[in-house]
């Protein structure tokens, strides 16, 4: 059979513009099908969510100057992503104790390697916080439903860099993405009360936490049990700051029935009973 | 000496005549230059991640002149035959070996001062100091580090005729030793026998190309390492530099050139 | 006279890289003398073994057994190419370099002094007729001019032995007749010239003495004259020695 090259060239030109004819209202619908509608969803998919836990993980390297265990070290898993777990607080007394993942040199080759690695525990401090900052945000921007990104990052921009502007446009980001996020609610109530000491905005906001806590199915509401706690329990300090003694009462109860220790929250709805009874004549 | 000197010279204006070092120049300093652009937060002060980005390019850089300059060398000699003129002077195998060690070296040297400088000026830029003996280290032993490579790649290019090969072999043993290098006696450990003895035997003959990755402590402003460890370090390379260079001198001595 | 090139019992294997490992007898216990001030010409069909006697005198291939000598002093000791030049069959430089520093490389190979170097240059790129392009990269020589490059190279560090691998092939006469002429300039200066061809007549014209080489072995040296003797030319000859038997068909 004999092959005209235009005809051939014509044919496979009209398959294409076919082709485009029929997918292009499909593709849309492709770019979309998830929330992140970036270049870095274009570019990477699905695979982007590696790249953004590497970049999360990267923030934690920068945050500890490069002492961080590899995948060979010991207790490796237990020692990652500690910022993530502390919101950015320092380590407890225990993780310091278990600081030492390199252990003692196994033999010469180890010992003397170490003389070119940092072997010193450190966290970043005087303002120096701000340079785990470009890894939160390439971890935002290719996984804009990994929530810690932006809770790890508002913890840092107005704890430790007073910038209390950038780390609610981060969580209201955070929040564009995740509008059923309690833990996002959480750390915006936080920086409206302890950095901005809007008590409006901060209840209002935390209340908000808590209906969408209420409104989750029981299985996820079991998962997201620990930051309901916290938001209710804040909720109670706030109203007891605020000298709402009945309402932060009625927080510090609810808080009661989903907390691991409630006596300790019984002491400090005792210390509000004993302040409204201080009040009355 | 001379010999090598006048071979040497030779490969440094082969390789400063090729556009290799130009395009990976251009590309490091537009992709650092990209990366401190971008303003994260509304905060100008941030820098570490632009030095790291600019360190890791330096590193795929130098890398890649040092092994593709040196893998093409022998085999492009023998190809090209300009091997044959040239052994037809008074020049040993071993200076001719030696020369092309010097020239890749002394290349992949010139490489770094250019390399480091920009990124001396781009770290000052922000960050207002002007650390140079911690850069100093940083690249000494950098420069230590492809002094190993070179050595191994022009090993390697005597046995593997095709420069690719012997590129991409380079590579791979490079990559392998920094990544996993100082980890294999962990791994060995949780091997059962003979795997475990081949680890731990593979982890004490190999060179420890790792330790020459000072990146780290330039990064997160550590201070300088001690002048005696970067000694010993240096000892240790040269040691291995010479091994190779050796075994590659050993390997080429004997080989028939045929016209 | 002065012996300057010599060999004794030269044999050279060669051991194939198949699975089988088949050795190959290239040179079989080859004696040869060349003197000082002497033309030598070198003859063999392809194959004889004129490519792989040059290889060893030049350090390319060792010795299987035998020995080679340049100046009484051992082919595989580098010093013992201090004296000599050599051009080989085609131009293999730098093509990055341009003449002037391709010439000034060598000269540093040799060890020559900065103040002779550059004299040397000079004068070999006249010499040579390359003076208006000693500052161009190799790469954009005609092939004429890459064979001229490599003739000045040859010379370099004013040989006196001159080891030429067919010196004048792929070239055009004008070319032939210039590289004649420098042989002819050469061997008035006292030097000794070696060299493979296949221009018998060219052999003839120029060579003192000649050797002819067939299958690894020595067949015949001596005068020009001497090889000639009962025989029509010095083709004829070599004919006659390498066992060439004409075909039948041909008139």
């Amino acid at each position: 059979m004999k092959i005209s090259p235009p005809l051939t060239l014509a044919a496979l030109l009209a398959l294409a513009f076919t082709l485009a004819i029929g997918l292009a209202p499909q593709a849309a619908g492709w770019s979309q099908r998830d929330k992140a509608g970036n270049v870095f969803g274009l570019m990477f998919g699905d695979g982007r969510k590696l790249f953004a836990n590497q970049f999360f993980t990267m923030a934690d390297v920068y945050f500890h100057s490069g002492y961080y265990p590899s995948v060979f070290d010991k207790n490796s898993d237990e020692e990652k992503e500690i910022i993530s777990h502390s919101h950015g607080k320092k380590e407890s007394e225990e993780d310091e104790k278990n600081e030492d993942f390199l252990g003692k040199p196994k033999d010469w080759i180890d010992a003397f390697g170490r003389n070119f690695k940092i072997t010193k525990h450190t966290h970043l401090e005087h303002g120096n916080e701000r340079e785990i900052l470009p890894w939160l945000r390439l971890a935002a921007d290719l996984d804009p439903q990994k929530i810690e990104t932006y809770t790890v990052g508002a913890f840092f921009l107005r704890e430790h860099l007073n910038r209390p502007d950038q780390a609610e446009a981060f969580l209201r980001e955070g929040l564009r993405n995740n509008p059923d996020s309690c833990e996002i609610l959480f750390e915006l109530g936080r920086l409206y009360h302890e950095s901005l000491h809007d008590l409006n905005r901060a209840r209002n906001v935390w209340e908000l936490g808590v209906r969408k806590y209420l409104a989750l199915p029981p299985a996820s509401q079991k998962e997201s049990k620990l930051i309901f706690e916290e938001i209710v329990v804040n909720l109670g300090h706030l109203e007891d700051e605020a000298g709402n003694y009945a309402q932060a009462i009625n927080w510090l109860h609810a808080a009661q029935k989903v907390s691991p220790a409630p006596d300790a929250l019984q002491v400090q709805i005792d210390a509000i009973q004993k302040k409204i009874s201080a009040k009355q004549p | 000496m001379n010999k090598i000197f006048a071979l040497a010279g030779v490969v440094i204006k082969e390789l400063y005549r090729r556009k290799d070092f130009y395009v990976l120049f251009v590309l490091t300093a537009v992709l650092t230059f990209a990366a401190s652009a971008v303003n994260f937060f509304q905060d100008e002060k941030i820098i570490r991640y632009v030095k790291d980005i600019c360190l890791l390019l330096i590193w795929i850089s130098s890398l890649v002149i040092a092994i593709v300059t040196t893998a093409r060398q022998i085999p492009a000699e023998r190809e090209a035959r300009t091997i044959f003129p040239l052994l037809a002077k008074p020049v040993s195998r071993a200076q001719v070996i030696a020369g092309k060690f010097l020239g890749c070296w002394l290349a992949a040297g010139i490489a770094l001062v250019v390399f480091y400088f920009f990124f001396a000026v781009i770290a000052s830029s922000r960050e207002h100091t002007w650390p140079v003996v911690m850069y100093f280290q940083a690249a000494w032993m950098q420069w230590c580090l492809l002094a190993v490579v070179i050595a191994l790649v022009l090993l390697g290019s005597i046995y593997f005729a095709a420069p690719s090969s012997t590129s991409t072999i380079s590579f791979i043993v490079v990559a392998g030793i920094m990544l996993v290098g100082g980890h294999l006696n962990t791994i060995a450990l949780s091997q059962p026998e003979p795997m475990q003895s081949v680890l731990a035997g593979v982890y004490y003959f190999i060179p420890h190309l790792e330790w020459y990755y000072l990146s780290d402590f330039v990064v997160y402003n550590m201070g300088c390492v001690s002048w005696v460890k970067i000694l010993a370090a240096t000892l240790y390379a040269a040691a291995w530099t010479g091994i190779f260079l050796t075994l590659a001198w050993l390997g080429f001595r004997r080989k028939n050139l045929t016209t | 006279m002065t012996t300057i090139l010599q060999t004794e019992k030269l044999r050279v294997e060669y051991r194939s890289r198949d699975f089988r490992q088949t050795t190959k007898v290239a040179l079989v216990g080859l004696d040869l003398e060349v003197r000082a001030g002497e033309v030598f010409g070198f003859l063999g069909p392809n194959g004889a073994g004129k490519t792989t006697t040059m290889n060893v005198l030049l350090g390319f291939v060792p010795p299987t057994s035998g020995t080679g000598r340049l100046f009484g002093i051992d082919v595989r000791q580098p010093i013992a190419r201090q004296r000599i030049g050599y051009l080989p069959e085609q131009t293999y430089y730098y093509k990055f370099l341009t003449a002037e520093e391709l010439l000034r490389f060598y000269a540093k190979i040799f060890g020559l002094a900065y103040a002779e170097m550059d004299k040397r240059i000079t004068n070999l790129l006249k010499l040579v007729e390359l003076e208006h392009a000693a500052k161009r990269p190799i790469k954009s020589y005609s092939k004429g001019m890459q064979q001229r490059v490599g003739l000045a190279q040859a010379l370099i560090n004013n040989p006196d032995l001159l080891v030429l691998d067919e010196p004048t092939s792929g070239l055009d006469p004008l070319g032939r007749m210039k590289v004649r002429e420098i042989i002819q300039r050469l061997k008035n200066e006292g030097k000794t010239v070696f060299f493979s061809s296949h221009e018998l007549g060219e052999v003839e014209t120029i060579c003192d003495r000649v050797a002819i080489i067939h299958q690894g072995e020595l067949k015949a040296v001596g005068s020009v004259a001497e090889i000639s003797a009962g025989h029509e030319n010095l083709e004829k000859a070599f004919l006659k020695i390498v066992g060439f038997q004409p075909s039948p068909l041909l008139p």
